[in-house]
C-alpha cells in the first residue's frame, strides 16, 4: 500500500537545501537554500556557469562531498527517506548512480574495464563471477561498445573518450539505479562525440524509467534531451521549468545571458556569442539584493536592496524585472538611457564590458 | 647501463684497494718485509706470482675480472687462501640475503597498511601520532634501535631470542630456529626502512585519494577498505618500490651494524673483517655481489613497473 501511494510521490524531494564549506574567509555557500522536486523518469536540466554549485548540489544530495569542512542543512528525501546528515553509502551505484565529466581520469587507469564493471554487479546484485561477465557484456552492449567481450579485457587507456564515457554509464547503470546523475558527462569529450553520448543517455534513462539529473554549463545541451531545466546561479536556483517553456519564455536575465553566452551544439560557428560581463560572484559574500545583478543588464536599484524569491508554480523564476514583461523592458530602456545598471555596469550600443 | 656500473663499481674498489697497502703483508706476514733471507725471497717470489702482482695494475684488474665472470673469485690473503673466497661467500651470503629479505618483507608489510590507515585519516590523530614515529624510526641510528629492540624484546620480555646461531636449522618456530633468532635483527633493519616507505605511500596515496576514478569507485558503491586497497594501493606504490631498490643499498650498511650486534656471521661482518684485514680478493668479491645484487634489484623494480601501471606497456 505505502509503495503504492511512493509511487506517486516524486522520487526526490528537496527542501531549503544547503551546502557550506568552512573557509579561513568565512561560510562559502556553495549551494544556498535549493528547493526542487524530481519525479521518477524525469531528466531534469541542471545547467549554470562553472562554481554555480550544481556539481555540489548533486553530490551533496548523494551524500559524496569528501571534505571535513562541508555542512549541510534542509531536507532530501530520495524514495521518502531523508538523506541529510546520514550516511548514505548504501545508496551508492545501488539506488543513484553517478557519471563524471572527464572519462579520461574517471576509470581506474590500471583496472581492466571488465573488473570495474563486475565491482557494482557483484557488490549490488550478488551475482558471481561468470554470472558478471555475462551482465558486463549485456550492459557494454546496451551503451553501444563494439567488441564487448575484447573490451573487457583491456585497459582504459586503450578506449577512445567516447568509448570510455560509454563504459562509465555502463559501470553507473549496472546495479540498476533509480537515479542517475550526470555531471557534464560531455564536458571534456570532442564535439562529434557529445551528441551520440547525450542521445544515448537520455535513451537508456527512457528505456528504464529511471529518473536523471543532467548537470551542464551549455544551455543547449539541455535541449531536447531533459524534460525540465533547473538553473543555478551562486548556489542558489534562478529559474525552473518544463524545458520548453525554458526555451520559449526564459523568465530569468541569467537565463537568457546563458543562452546567448555558450555556443550551443548545434550551430556551433554560426551564432555571435556574447559573453556574461563579470564574473560568478563570490560565494563567502555574495553581492546583496540579487546576485546575479552585478552582471544584470536589467538591474535596477530594487535588485541591490531585496533579494528576489522564487515563485510557486510550473514556472518559477527569482526576478524582479522578468524577460519579456514591461517591467524588464522598462528597466533596460532606463539602463540603455543612463548608460549603466544600477550596479553600474556599462551598458549601450557599444559591446557590454564588465565594469569594475 | 647495469653492466657499466658493475664495471665502474669493481674498477674503483680495486684501485682504492691496491692503494690502501701492500697485500704482500698480508699474505705472508712478516715474512713479506724480509727480502734477505733467500728462503723468505723464494716465497715473496711465489707470491708474488700467484697472486700476479708483480704485474701492472691494468693488467692485474683484467686478470681478476677474467677470473670473477668465470665464478672464481680468487683465494682470501689473510687465510693462506683457504676456504677460496667463493666458498667464505657460499656460507656468509645465505645468511645475508635471509635477513635482507625478512628486514624488506617486513618493511613492506608494516609499510603498506601503516601508510593505508594513515592516508585515509590524514592529519587525524593516528596520523599526527605516526609521523612523530616514523621519523623517529627514520633518525634513531641503527644500533641505537638494535639496542632498544634487544632490550625490551630478548632482554626484558623475552618474546624473542638474544642468540643467533648459525649451526641452528633455519625454518621453524622456535627460538632454536634461525628464522625466529632473525626476526629481531631485522626489525632492527625494517623499521627504519618501513617509515620510509610508510612517508611516500602515504603522501601518494593522498593524492591518488583526489583522483576522479577514487570518487567514481566510491559512486559505484565499492566499500571503503575496498577502494583503499583495490582501487587506491596499486598506483600509489610507485615511489615506494623505487625506493624499495635504492633502500636495499642503505640495507647492506644497516646489515653491517646489525649483523655485528647479533654476532650474525654474514657478509657485514665478512665485509668488515676483511676490511681490516686488508684482505683484497675477499672484499672485492663482497663489494661486487653487493653491488650485482643491487643492480638485479633494480631490474626487477623496472619490470615491476609495469606490472604496476600498464600504461608503461609496450
Ligand atoms: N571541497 C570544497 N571546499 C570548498 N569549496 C568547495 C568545495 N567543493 C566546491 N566548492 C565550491 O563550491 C562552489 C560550487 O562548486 P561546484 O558545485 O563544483 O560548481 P559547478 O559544478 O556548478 O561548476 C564553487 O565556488 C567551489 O569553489
Ligand atoms: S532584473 Fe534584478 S532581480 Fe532580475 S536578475 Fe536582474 S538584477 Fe536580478
Ligand atoms: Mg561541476
Amino acid at each position: 500500500m505505502a509503495a503504492a501511494d511512493a509511487n506517486n510521490e516524486p522520487l526526490l524531494v528537496v527542501e531549503d537545501y544547503e551546502v557550506g564549506f568552512r573557509t579561513e574567509r568565512g561560510l562559502a555557500r556553495a549551494v544556498d537554500k535549493v528547493s526542487f522536486e524530481l519525479d521518477r523518469g524525469e531528466t531534469l536540466g541542471i545547467v549554470g556557469e562553472s562554481g554555480s554549485g550544481k556539481s555540489v548540489l548533486n553530490r551533496g544530495i548523494m551524500g559524496l562531498v569528501s571534505s571535513n569542512r562541508m555542512i549541510e542543512d534542509g531536507s532530501v528525501l530520495f524514495d521518502g527517506g531523508q538523506m541529510v546528515n546520514r550516511n548514505r553509502q548504501e545508496f551508492w551505484g545501488a539506488k543513484i548512480g553517478m557519471i563524471f565529466q572527464d572519462p579520461m581520469t574517471s576509470l581506474n587507469p590500471v583496472m581492466k574495464i571488465g573488473k570495474q564493471i563486475f565491482e557494482p554487479l557483484r557488490q549490488h546484485l550478488g551475482l558471481d563471477k561468470g554470472e558478471a561477465e555475462t551482465r558486463a557484456i549485456e550492459l557494454l552492449t546496451q551503451v553501444g561498445i563494439p567488441e564487448p567481450a575484447r573490451r573487457i579485457k583491456q585497459y582504459p587507456h586503450e578506449l577512445s573518450g567516447g568509448m570510455r564515457q560509454r563504459v562509465m554509464i555502463a559501470i553507473a547503470l549496472a546495479a540498476e539505479p533509480e537515479m542517475l546523475i550526470a555531471d557534464e558527462p560531455t564536458t571534456a569529450l570532442d564535439v562529434t562525440v557529445q551528441k551520440y553520448i547525450l542521445d544515448l543517455l537520455r535513451q537508456l534513462q527512457l528505456d528504464r524509467g529511471m529518473a536523471m539529473t543532467l548537470i551542464t554549463h551549455d544551455l543547449g545541451v539541455a535541449r531536447g534531451r531533459t524534460d525540465n531545466v533547473m538553473v543555478m546561479y551562486g548556489g542558489r536556483v534562478m529559474e525552473h521549468a518544463p524545458t520548453d517553456t525554458i526555451f520559449a519564455e526564459m523568465r530569468h536575465p541569467y537565463t537568457e545571458a546563458l543562452l546567448a553566452s555558450v555556443p550551443s551544439l548545434k550551430h556551433a560557428k554560426h551564432t555571435r556569442l556574447t559573453p556574461i560581463p563579470g564574473a560568478p560572484p563570490d560565494i563567502v559574500n555574495p553581492p546583496p539584493g540579487c546576485r546575479f545583478s552585478p552582471r544584470c543588464k536589467y538591474a535596477q536599484p530594487k535588485c541591490t536592496e531585496q533579494a528576489p524569491e522564487l515563485n510557486e508554480g510550473e514556472h518559477r523564476y527569482a526576478c524582479f524585472y522578468p524577460v519579456g514583461t514591461d517591467a524588464s523592458a522598462e528597466a533596460l530602456e532606463k539602463n540603455m538611457a543612463q548608460g549603466h545598471t544600477a550596479t553600474g555596469l556599462k551598458i549601450g550600443l557599444a559591446p557590454a564590458k564588465a565594469a569594475g | 647501463m647495469m653492466i657499466l656500473l658493475l664495471i665502474a663499481v669493481s674498477m674503483l674498489t680495486f684501485a682504492a684497494m691496491s692503494f690502501l697497502g701492500d697485500p704482500l703483508f698480508n699474505i705472508l706476514g712478516p715474512v713479506a718485509g724480509d727480502t734477505e733471507n733467500p728462503e723468505n725471497l723464494a716465497k715473496i717470489e711465489a707470491a708474488k706470482e700467484q697472486y700476479y702482482l708483480d704485474k701492472p695494475l691494468p693488467e692485474r684488474y683484467a686478470r681478476w675480472a677474467g677470473d670473477f665472470v668465470t665464478g672464481d673469485f680468487g683465494v682470501q690473503f689473510s687465510t693462506d687462501g683457504q676456504p677460496p673466497v667463493s666458498g667464505l661467500l657460499k656460507e656468509r651470503l645465505p645468511r645475508t640475503l635471509q635477513l635482507m629479505l625478512m628486514a624488506q618483507f617486513l618493511a613492506l608489510a608494516i609499510a603498506i597498511p601503516w601508510g593505508v590507515v594513515t592516508a585515509s585519516r590524514a592529519n587525524g590523530v593516528v596520523d599526527r601520532a605516526s609521523t612523530f614515529t616514523s621519523f623517529m624510526f627514520v633518525s634513531l641510528p641503527n644500533f641505537a634501535l638494535a639496542v632498544i629492540l634487544f632490550y625490551i624484546f630478548a632482554l626484558k620480555l623475552d618474546w624473542l631470542p638474544d642468540t643467533y646461531h648459525a649451526t641452528d636449522p633455519f625454518w621453524g618456530l622456535t627460538h632454536r630456529h634461525r628464522l625466529v633468532q632473525l626476526v629481531l635483527p631485522a626489525f632492527t633493519l625494517a623499521l627504519p626502512g618501513a617509515s620510509v616507505y610508510q612517508r611516500l605511500l602515504r603522501t601518494d596515496l593522498i593524492t591518488t585519494l583526489q583522483e576522479d576514478f577514487i570518487l567514481m569507485a566510491r559512486a559505484k558503491g565499492v566499500p571503503k577498505w575496498r577502494v583503499l586497497f583495490r582501487h587506491a594501493l596499486r598506483p600509489s606504490m610507485f615511489s615506494v618500490i623505487t625506493i624499495f631498490g635504492i633502500n636495499a643499498g642503505a640495507l647492506i650498511g644497516g646489515a653491517l651494524v646489525v649483523e655485528i650486534y647479533f654476532r650474525i656471521p654474514g657478509v657485514g661482518t665478512a665485509i668488515v673483517e676483511a676490511v681490516l684485514r686488508e684482505d683484497f680478493p675477499v672484499v672485492l668479491a663482497l663489494v661486487m655481489v653487493i653491488a650485482t645484487a643491487f643492480v638485479v634489484l633494480n631490474f626487477i623494480v623496472d619490470v615491476f613497473y609495469t606490472f604496476l601501471d600498464p600504461r608503461v606497456r609496450r
